[in-house]
């Protein structure tokens, strides 16, 4: 029987060449999307699960609020370093606590090697208790525990020593430390929330030229310590997290301050595989995924396969009219209703099986395209398991009966007195639930153009956003403390090009987070008052402003002209706005105090977007710093006419300077298209299945379009015959469908307008989702289904009425 | 073998009610070889759907081999058909997608018999019908008479006892029409009960006995001698 089913299904399929063709390729496409999609989303919820105990690992966090209004200020995925042997003394429950310090980026030299490194942990020896790590040479249980050891990646181990063994061999670190390599590892796989090039002991970090024991016992400002801790099957994060208020006011208590620690700062717990999609802190070890994100894919991928068995459901349906003789004979000799059904069930499976076959090779094929556009690394060997493989295998089955269980039930109810004897007619019940179908994909494709336009503007916006500074031609190199001594003379150096414009330096620069702050003080009476105000601040010198074309709106800029300056301060309109001044103006001359210093306000700036277009504008403090170590950029604004020159000679500049210093440096307007990477690339991929999604709806459409256009040939025929003109025709065929797009239209325009809605209110400043959006997606659609049938209308309407006529 | 009384069949569309069958009475014998004839519409299609348990009456009983059917529902219907009932149509109804080989098989697949003893039968029948040469082609590359053959031999596979034939010979020509009267002479020869509408009255003379029908009514018997 089965191989009866087969045999035909597969004739038919030959027979039907045109609308096998699109129901294969449209439920290929469909597939083939789902799997890339599904290959991103498993991907993305495998973070950190290659640990492992991943599920008994959390990370502590600390969070800092005002102590009056409790309104938090800052959430950072790191605490301070003392924390961590207390915990561990104080709570049963902690089996065990690992550190961790990103050491940012420093330079290397082994013999005459020296390169800039990146991502560099100071890290404990537990580190390997808590994290899965191929270690190749050296003893992880061992490696860590002496200071100035150091382990790498094999990577790095090549980049220094080659093919020689690495082991136990000296390596200089920013020219201050010599380490020794005591381990070589395998980096880190993609799906980790770190990825530590380079883990320098930590107790290297004793070393008082480094960071100090003493410092690690007590600063408890400074956080910036990763800490996890590993806890027994069954633990209870809200218990742990209850005990934490008591523990901070136990071991804080000499914090100076008026307030309890408790009333002013929070642990937390997080677990260690919910890090990448749902945790956005303040400070993060490598930006996040986000759980939105996965939702969004996700109901793509779904769409795009609703409107392929659509598509599937729509033209068996259709083409079921010409298969009515075959169905009526199959009952008279003896089919029941249930084996006709099985046979077009197989058919559907078939189908599917072929489809998924093929989109398993796309997909294999597509992913190095699709890591190249997403900036990720995923292969497609996470779906080669059985959890993937059992539904997958199951997936031409299910969408096979989804989408062929509806033709098969209209089919099988023929009947086969009305059928053999030519009654049967396209049209009857099956039309209307066609149309459901037609409008339902209409919908979509109209939701998913309006989702897309939204997106591409608000990508558009944060591109072209006024941002309130000059990001153009701005280079940005690391401030090297050795320059402190002969910092002016080597700022005139690179200014004695004509390229070179204007050099300043800062704590920050544009583009990264404002993380620090102190308490501010302004004068109430005659003394200074706290104020509850939480006002940022960056170090930078008098050249910053300039450097980035800052506008001044009152007062002045730092000067040299001004010795007080050291102790002055410029504040931007929001901080000059919380500090309860009525205008820019009132500002300037005021006294204020700022963490240990107490000057006068000598300018305000304009609001410009230091930070990304996600977050607000923040009230900022600036100010000229004692100790010039604190500045960490230097800012270069060149001249855009020559820049390979001015390149040349700032560069000619540093090695005279820093000849041990590798020179390197970025370009501050790449730096801001990283700020949006992430988002420029989902707004890619989202376009491009949207985009895939419109179009299997198209095709759909077209062979549905054919369909019903050759049903009506005769009809066509006689018409023109009787003197109708081809733009009648053609207006005729297309009413139907233009009906169905204004309906699709009605259903999408809310739920695309609210999912739009929502998506926007993650960024700070955002586009305006005009009304236009909306009527220009309709129209798209609405010209998409308009050429598509037309074509066919039209080459219907222009054919000669005569051959039409005799096909019959 | 048949034996209808008092049936009645009624076609409703909006505006207007059809009878199609008069309380319409009726008797076939097993072995019989029955022509039904009568003007174009006076329900000779309608009756043979009716005992080919394709369509069901309105009204009046239906007894095949002595059970009474007229109320069976689709699928007992289906059964009873497959093993006791072939038919043959005007315009033969062969399956395009299938070969001479598999259209003849369909109905043995839909009974469940066993592959091998399908092979067995299926050459057997294309032997007797004469259309063993052409067992791999597909119906569009027959004749018409070639076509006519295969579906008479479609409905005989089965070995049913009762055939029905709606103007089999109503697309041929006559020298391809006498050979087909021929099949359904041997086969009711050999003992299978056949009845056949038809226009011609020399095709009708191959059979027992004429009934003659006139808005959904018999009104005349001829017993063929
Ligand atoms: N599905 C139907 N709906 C409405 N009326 C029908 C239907 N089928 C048949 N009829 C009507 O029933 C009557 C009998 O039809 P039937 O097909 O049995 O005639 P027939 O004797 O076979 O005619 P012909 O010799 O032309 O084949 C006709 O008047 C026909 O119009
Ligand atoms: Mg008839």
């Amino acid at each position: 029987m089965i191989y009866n089913y087969l045999k035909i299904a597969i004739r038919n399929l030959l027979k039907y060449r045109f609308i096998s063709f699109i129901n294969l390729f449209g439920l290929t496409v469909g597939l083939t999307c789902c799997l890339l999609i599904t290959t991103y989303i498993l991907h993305e919820i495998s973070y950190d699960k290659f640990n492992d105990q991943h599920d008994r690992i959390w990370r502590i966090t600390r969070s800092f609020n005002n102590p009056e209004t409790g309104a938090q200020s800052l959430h950072l995925g790191t605490i301070a370093p003392p924390f961590a042997p207390l915990l561990k003394n104080q709570f049963s429950e902690i089996e065990n606590i690992t550190r961790l310090l990103s050491g940012g980026s420093a330079t290397f030299r082994y013999g005459d090697k020296m390169f800039n490194e990146e991502d560099i942990y100071f890290a404990d020896e537990q580190f390997f208790d808590f994290f899965k790590v191929n270690v190749v040479k050296g003893d992880p249980k061992t490696a860590l525990n002496d200071p100035m050891s150091v382990m790498l990646t094999e990577e790095v181990a090549r980049k220094y020593f080659g093919d020689a063994e690495p082991m136990d061999k000296m390596i200089r670190m920013d020219n201050q430390l010599t380490l020794k390599v005591t381990g070589v590892y395998k980096p880190l796989p993609s799906n980790s929330h770190f990825h530590p090039n380079i883990m320098v002991s930590f107790n290297t970090l004793k070393d008082s030229t480094v960071y100090g024991e003493s410092n690690l016992r007590t600063n408890w400002s400074n956080n910036s310590f990763f800490t996890y801790i590993k806890v027994p099957h069954g633990f209870s994060p809200e218990r742990l997290e209850a005990k934490f208020p008591a523990f901070l006011d136990e071991h804080m208590a000499d914090v100076g301050s008026r307030f309890k620690p408790s009333q002013w700062t929070k642990l937390h717990l997080q677990k260690l595989t919910d890090i990448h999609l749902h945790s956005h802190l303040d400070y993060e070890a490598e930006e996040n995924g986000d759980i939105k994100r996965v939702y969004i894919f996700s109901a793509i991928a779904l769409f795009v396969l609703l409107i392929a068995c659509i598509n599937y459901m729509n033209l068996s349906t259709a083409r079921s009219a010409l298969r009515a003789r075959e169905i009526g004979v199959r009952k008279v000799v003896g089919a029941r209703r249930k084996e006709i059904i099985a046979q077009f069930l197989t058919e559907s499976v078939i189908v599917c099986w072929l489809a998924i076959i093929l989109a398993f090779a796309l997909t294999w094929l597509l992913i190095p395209y699709l890591n190249q556009v997403s900036g990720q690394d995923l292969s497609i060997n996470i779906l080669l398991r059985w959890q993937v493989m059992v539904p997958l295998v199951l997936v031409p089955f299910v969408v096979g009966i989804m989408s062929g269980l509806y033709p098969a039930l209209f089919m099988s109810s023929f009947q086969p007195v009305k059928v053999l004897k030519g009654m049967f007619k396209v049209g009857g019940g099956n039309v209307s639930f066609r149309k459901v179908l037609v409008t339902a994909q209409f919908a979509i494709s109209i939701a998913l153009i309006i989702c897309t336009t939204v997106v591409y503007r608000q990508m558009n916006y944060m591109q072209q956003k006024a941002l309130g500074f000059d990001r153009e031609h701005v280079l940005s190199l690391p401030y090297i403390n050795t320059l402190s001594n002969s910092y002016e003379s080597f700022r005139n150096e690179l200014l004695s090009n004509a390229s070179v414009l204007n050099a300043g330096r800062s704590s920050r620069i544009p583009t990264s987070r404002l993380l620090d702050a102190s308490g501010t003080r302004i004068m109430r009476g005659d003394s200074l008052a706290p104020v509850s105000a939480d006002i940022k601040y960056v170090v930078a010198d008098k050249d910053f402003i300039n450097t980035y074309g800052v506008k001044i709106v009152a007062g002045r800029n730092f000067s040299r002209d001004f010795s007080t300056d050291s102790a002055s301060f410029l504040i931007n309109e929001a901080a000059a706005r919380v500090l309860g001044f009525a205008s820019a103006q009132d500002a300037i001359g005021k006294r204020m105090g700022y963490g240990g210093r107490d000057g006068q306000l000598v300018g305000v700036f304009n609001d410009f977007h230091f930070e990304s277009l996600h977050q607000q504008i923040v009230p900022l403090v600036l100010f000229i710093p004692r100790n010039e170590n604190t500045y960490n950029r230097i800012s270069i604004k060149i001249s855009g006419n020559n820049i390979p020159a001015a390149l040349a000679h700032i560069e000619k500049t540093w090695k005279r300077f820093l000849p041990d210093v590798p020179w390197q440096y970025n370009f501050l307007d790449e730096s801001y298209d990283r700020l949006y990477q992430s988002e420029q690339r989902q707004g890619t991929i989202f376009t491009i299945f949207a985009g895939i999604a419109i179009f299997i709806a198209c095709l759909g459409l077209f062979g549905l379009s054919a369909f019903t256009i050759t049903q009506r040939i005769k009809e066509i025929g006689i018409r023109k015959v009787l003197g109708a003109s081809t733009t009648r025709i053609v207006t005729l065929l297309s009413r139907d469908f233009m009906i169905l797009v204004a309906i699709a239209a009605l259903i999408a325009f809310p739920i695309a307008g609210t999912a739009m809605y929502a998506w926007l209110q993650d960024f700070a400043y955002r586009t305006t989702m005009s009304w236009w959006i909306f009527p220009l997606a309709g129209i798209i659609a609405l010209m998409v289904a308009l050429a598509t049938i037309c074509f066919q209308a039209v080459k219907a309407a222009l054919a000669n009425p005569v051959k039409s006529l005799r096909t019959e | 073998m048949i034996k209808i009384k008092d049936l009645e069949k009624i076609y409703r569309t909006e505006e207007v009610e059809t009878v199609a069958l008069n309380k319409l009475s009726l008797e076939v014998k097993e072995g019989e070889f029955v022509a039904v004839m009568g003007p174009s519409g006076c329900g000779k299609s309608t009756l043979l759907n009716i005992l080919g348990l394709l369509d069901d009456p309105d009204g009046g009983s239906f007894m095949f081999n002595n059970i009474e059917v007229a109320h069976f529902n689709e699928r007992k219907r289906a059964d009873l058909r497959k093993h006791n009932i072939g038919f043959v149509f005007q315009s033969f109804n062969l399956i395009d997608e299938l070969t001479v080989f598999e259209n003849v098989e369909l109905p043995l697949i839909y009974t469940g018999v066993k592959s091998a003893e399908r092979k067995k039968r299926v050459e057997e029948v294309l032997d007797k019908m004469q259309i063993m040469h052409r067992r791999n082609h597909y119906p569009q590359q027959l004749s018409g008479g070639q076509q006519q053959r295969v579906a008479v031999a479609r409905a005989v596979v089965n070995r049913p006892k009762l055939i029905l034939a709606d103007e089999p010979t109503g697309n041929l020509d006559s020298s391809n029409g006498n050979e087909v009267m021929q099949l359904l002479t041997d086969l009711n020869e050999q003992g299978t009960t056949i009845v056949m509408v038809t226009h011609s009255e020399h095709d009708a003379r191959y059979s027992h006995r004429i009934i003659r029908m006139l808005d959904g009514q018999t009104v005349l018997e001829n017993i063929m001698v």
